[in-house]
């Protein structure tokens, strides 16, 4: 069977640093962060990390109330992005409903906020009564690839790979198989995630998540850095247009890159642990699956999100993997870690910044680490250079491993 | 509660909760037909004037007769109607 090949033909954010590839790279070039000190989590008792990357909420009042009734934050943010890559993609909306497109939108769970108000409204005198109805569809795991499949009239497949921090790489990963297959022309791949303070306390419990920069909230995260103390959470969506190669050719679309490989596997070794050996494998059958050298690899878009264990496994095994030449950078640094749709807005950011010839620098990277040395890490200023094969990495928590390789025009 | 009142926080939930602009709000107003209501609303609907009003209507076989602004304005009066008299 012929496999077809996949063009990334449009992209759509809403990240900490605003809504739309320009705003975020806008963002990213003049060095801003999007983390902020978050007013009233010290309420929670034990939180000990009161810093995050918030994403604004606006204009959701342009979707209209009977498709956004059921939509949580998360979900509306998925719903934006979605649409700003469809028109970013210049593809008819009305194609949607051709049943030739479909969407893998991924995240760590369904709306943090709906789910806690659910569990306060209930508790305790576990009384459902009072709950709305609109509460199971903000809480249910795929709520933000349903929620964009009923908003878009998607008639294609539509799924919800949930797998953390790789949610979105999944996703694109899962689009990339279904086009190639032929099974749909068109893929909207991606992810969202919504802040609340019991989500920073999901990492906070496990003494991931940095406690030291309350005061100074645009030190933190650190990606590689000698002096990182852990992740800081973000939120937002970011949703890429995966579509048939040959058919972004016949109608002239514009071409954001060629997806070239795509490989997941797991570490079956420890829920929360990183493990270079796993990220090592990752990467490799990436690469030989996209039928690319290592040597010939110009940037690899670490997944790093600033954690003593993650950072230096991953480090370690882009050693192993890549040498010491590749430029290697995280975004986390400005972005804060936006878990289900980091790859999503990530890889957004890193290609637009290819194809201006730039590969943005980790933030906030002022003291490389030694455990994390031995890389060619990019910090201060974007690297100008102009290269072509980008890898992005993505780990999640259970041992999973996911990456992506692409080739910029 | 005067029916003046009940009208006044019964029509704040459908602008609120349902964002139905306050000049649709006519008492012969229908629920579904006219003020774009399903039944998923209806869930959301009873469990908002529960909370308004103190009252139950979740189990009340009565709530299947409404159709209109007006029928929710007479049905509520007459539930406050019937907790005054069992206290």
């Amino acid at each position: 069977m012929q496999l077809r090949r996949v063009a990334i033909t449009g992209m759509g954010s809403i990240s900490p640093l605003g809504r739309g590839t320009m705003a975020l790279t806008e963002g990213i070039e003049a060095g801003r962060s999007g983390v902020r000190y978050m007013e009233g989590w010290n309420q929670y008792t034990g939180l000990r990390s009161l810093v995050a990357a918030p994403a604004e909420l606006k204009d959701e009042k342009q979707i209209p109330r009977m498709a956004r009734r059921s939509m949580g934050r998360m979900s509306i943010f998925a719903a934006q992005a979605a649409q700003d890559a469809i028109a970013d993609a210049g593809l008819d909306p009305a194609f949607t409903s051709s049943g030739r497109l479909g969407c893998a939108v991924g995240s760590t769970t369904g709306s943090a906020i709906s789910l806690n108000q659910t569990f306060e409204t209930m508790l305790p005198d576990k009384d459902l009564s009072k709950l709305s109805s609109m509460m199971f569809f903000q809480c249910i795991s795929h709520t933000a690839s349903m929620n964009v499949a009923q908003y878009l009239r998607i008639n294609g497949m539509v799924m919800a790979p949930c797998a953390a921090c790789a949610s979105a790489l999944q996703a694109m990963g899962l689009g990339y198989d279904m086009v190639r297959l032929g099974r749909q022309d068109v893929m909207l791949c991606g992810g969202a995630e919504e802040l609340h303070p019991t989500v920073t306390g999901s990492f906070d419990v496990l003494f991931a998540t940095s406690v030291k920069y309350n005061d100074q909230p645009q030190k933190t995260p650190r990606p590689f850095d000698r002096d990182r103390d852990g992740l800081v959470c973000g939120e937002g969506s970011g949703i890429l247009v995966l579509e048939d190669y040959d058919r972004a050719v016949q109608r002239n679309a514009r071409i954001y890159a060629e997806v070239l490989g795509y490989y997941t596997c797991n570490s079956g070794d420890h829920v929360s642990e990183s493990n270079r050996a796993n990220m090592v494998t990752c990467m490799r059958e990436a690469l030989k699956l996209a039928g690319i050298e290592p040597s010939q690899v110009d940037y690899v878009n670490a997944h790093a999100t600033a954690t003593l264990q993650g950072d230096k496994e991953e480090a370690e095994a882009i050693h192993d993997v890549f040498g010491s030449s590749v430029p290697v950078s995280s975004l986390k640094g400005h972005l804060g870690h936006t878990l289900g749709a980091s790859a999503a807005i990530e890889l957004s950011a890193a290609l637009s910044g290819m194809q201006k010839g730039m590969i943005y620098p980790t933030l906030n990277l002022e003291n490389v680490s030694p455990e994390c040395a031995g890389i060619n890490h990019v910090a201060g200023s974007p690297l100008k250079r102009k290269g072509n094969i980008l890898v992005k990495n993505s780990f999640a928590f259970g041992g999973i491993s996911a990456v992506l390789v692409c080739r910029v025009p | 509660m005067t029916k003046e009142e009940v009208i006044k926080i019964v029509n704040n939930v459908f602008e609120e909760l349902f964002e139905v602009p306050p000049e649709k709000l006519a008492p012969e107003a229908r629920i579904f037909d006219g003020l774009g209501l399903d039944s998923l609303d209806t869930v959301d609907l009873i469990v908002a004037l529960q909370k308004r009003f103190k009252v139950q209507i979740r189990e009340d076989e009565r709530v299947r007769n409404i159709r209109t602004l007006n029928d929710i304005y007479e049905f509520i009066l007459t539930l406050e109607q019937e907790q005054a008299k069992k206290s």
